[in-house]
């Protein structure tokens, strides 16, 4: 029985945590076995690679396959361990001289014809490759260039499993940093106060609050420029900086957004309409969770609005159920709309607590806006 | 050639791979009404083990290894056989296991056998 092990990352919310992929071929009759708490997506793998391996005509072993995921005891979701679930298997039947493989992580998703597709999180994946100290990265050559906003790595792109193979045997492609599939600017012109006529109060409050980071209560009937004040209150925070850019980022790479153009530079703005779910606002998922408008307003600006109409109010009490400080959170989100913590949604313990967030870190600016007399005023109070 | 053909001229190759390996032939195309068993040897050694075969024969790979065609249903009937087949007999059998053996017969040239131990366990 021969064996061999490759490298790639599950992500944890937007934590990575470094997953050994080993491949064991002998011991029974030809099928494939995946072993470590798989989800339904990673366990489909099975039938992915073996139709891109013969599809390229590279042969699949006629033995008994067996994949291990280690840790063993951490759930895996996700389609992109499929190069690192082939690459082993490949080097455990003696393709290549597996030595190739230490200090190197594999993420990308096989298409049956052999090509390797985009895959979510790539960004908060190579981050943790390199804590954990990987120097080498394949991933796919659509993803380049936010793999390469990762500094410390050898980064490899493979269009299909021939490059990959190229990769593994010493004979890499020539590196081609491709477009983006869709040549789309997706840095949106920043809106400025200077498009809005008089409100000088009004204007002179956002100002204050962008420069102490505070939370702003708009409140005044239809038609009076709440919402275009709101959505002005971006274009007066300074640039993220470098970490700041890095976390907002990786929210973004784990959100499906392509990161082609660079890191996000200028905080985010989220608007969730005001009746959108629970779920679409705290995040959550099943296994791999998917950030909410809270998250992906990280380092930025969360508008609420028409906030009494909506789950605002139900809102408040997810982020602040369990809290310690319950009563004081509820006050502060009922008032404010905020729903602070470093990464609330997304944080650590995943799907089941998804939107349990630290009172402690206030990282999101909100703005809420009551329209007069939809009652909501009582209960709030600027902050 | 036939389908039967194709069968025999499998079992003959795999016949002739296990008395190469020091296999006694016990027994060939064994029936009974759950169905055959191919072949049932014995293994050398001081310490012999009853070994119930089933072949598998093809002449391409165009639909798959011959192994692959093997399913845990066969498998499962197979064990029934085995036991069936080891309450006939008067004496007693200390050791047994269930092997499959796939082979691939090219058009030229010789056959391919494909042994793998103990896949009922």
């Amino acid at each position: 029985m021969s064996t061999a092990r490759a490298f790639s990352v599950a992500l944890v919310g937007v934590e990575g945590a470094i997953v050994e992929v080993e491949a064991a071929l002998g011991g029974g009759l030809p099928r494939m076995v995946i072993v470590g708490l798989a989800d339904a997506a990673l366990g489909e793998a099975r039938e992915r690679c073996r139709a891109a391996v013969h599809s390229q005509g590279l042969g699949w072993p006629t033995q008994l396959v067996t994949v291990n995921l280690s840790p063993a005891t951490l759930p895996k979701a996700g389609s992109h361990f499929d190069l690192a679930i082939v690459t082993s298997v490949c080097a455990a039947a003696d393709r290549f001289d597996s030595a190739v493989l230490d200090g190197m992580v594999l993420l990308g998703e096989l298409g049956l014809d052999g090509r390797v597709r985009s895959v979510r999180g790539l960004l908060p994946a190579l981050l943790a490759a390199v804590a954990s100290g990987f120097h080498t990265a394949v991933v796919p050559a659509c993803q380049l260039g936010e793999a390469r906003l990762v500094d410390g790595l050898t980064i490899w792109g493979v269009d299909d499993l021939l490059d990959l193979v190229a990769v593994l045997v010493g004979d890499p492609p020539p590196q081609v940093v491709r477009a983006p599939q869709q040549a789309v600017d997706t840095t949106e012109p920043v809106k400025d106060l200077s498009d809005v006529m008089g409100q000088l109060e009004a204007k002179w409050a956002l100002e204050v609050a962008a420069a102490g980071r505070h939370h702003v209560f708009l409140h005044g009937p239809p038609g009076v420029g709440k919402t275009l004040l709101a959505e002005r209150l971006p274009g007066l925070l300074p640039d993220l900086g470098q970490s700041e850019a890095l976390e907002v980022s990786a929210i973004h790479s784990l959100a499906g957004l392509p990161l082609s153009d660079g890191l996000v530079r200028r905080p985010p703005f989220a608007d969730p309409h005001h009746s959108a779910s629970l779920a679409s606002i705290v995040g959550g998922g099943a296994r791999m969770a998917l950030p909410g408008s809270i998250s992906r307003a990280h380092r930025g600006v969360l508008f609420l609005d028409e906030a009494s109409n909506g789950k605002c109010t139900s809102l408040s009490k997810e982020v602040t159920d369990d809290d310690e400080d319950e009563a004081a959170w509820r006050e502060r989100a009922a008032g404010s709309g905020d729903a602070g913590g470093g990464l609330p949604g997304v944080q650590s313990d995943g799907a089941e607590h998804a939107g349990r967030g630290h009172a402690a870190d206030l990282s999101v600016s909100a703005a809420v806006e009551v329209s007069q007399g939809q009652g909501g005023c009582d209960r709030a109070s600027a902050s | 050639m036939e389908k039967s053909a194709v069968g025999r001229a499998g079992e003959v190759a795999a016949v002739q791979h296990l008395v190469t390996r020091g296999y006694t032939i016990v027994e060939r195309n064994w029936r009974c009404s759950l169905g055959e068993v191919d072949i049932i040897a014995q293994t050398p050694g001081a310490e012999p083990v009853l070994v119930f075969c089933e072949v598998k024969c093809r002449t391409g790979l165009g639909y798959g290894d011959p192994l692959e065609a093997i399913t845990w249903r066969k498998l499962a009937r197979l064990r029934q056989l085995a036991l069936t087949w080891l309450g006939e007999q008067p004496g007693w059998v200390p050791r047994y296991r269930v092997d499959a053996i796939g082979v691939l017969l090219p058009r030229s040239g010789r056959p391919q056998v494909t042994h793998v131990e103990g896949v009922g366990a």
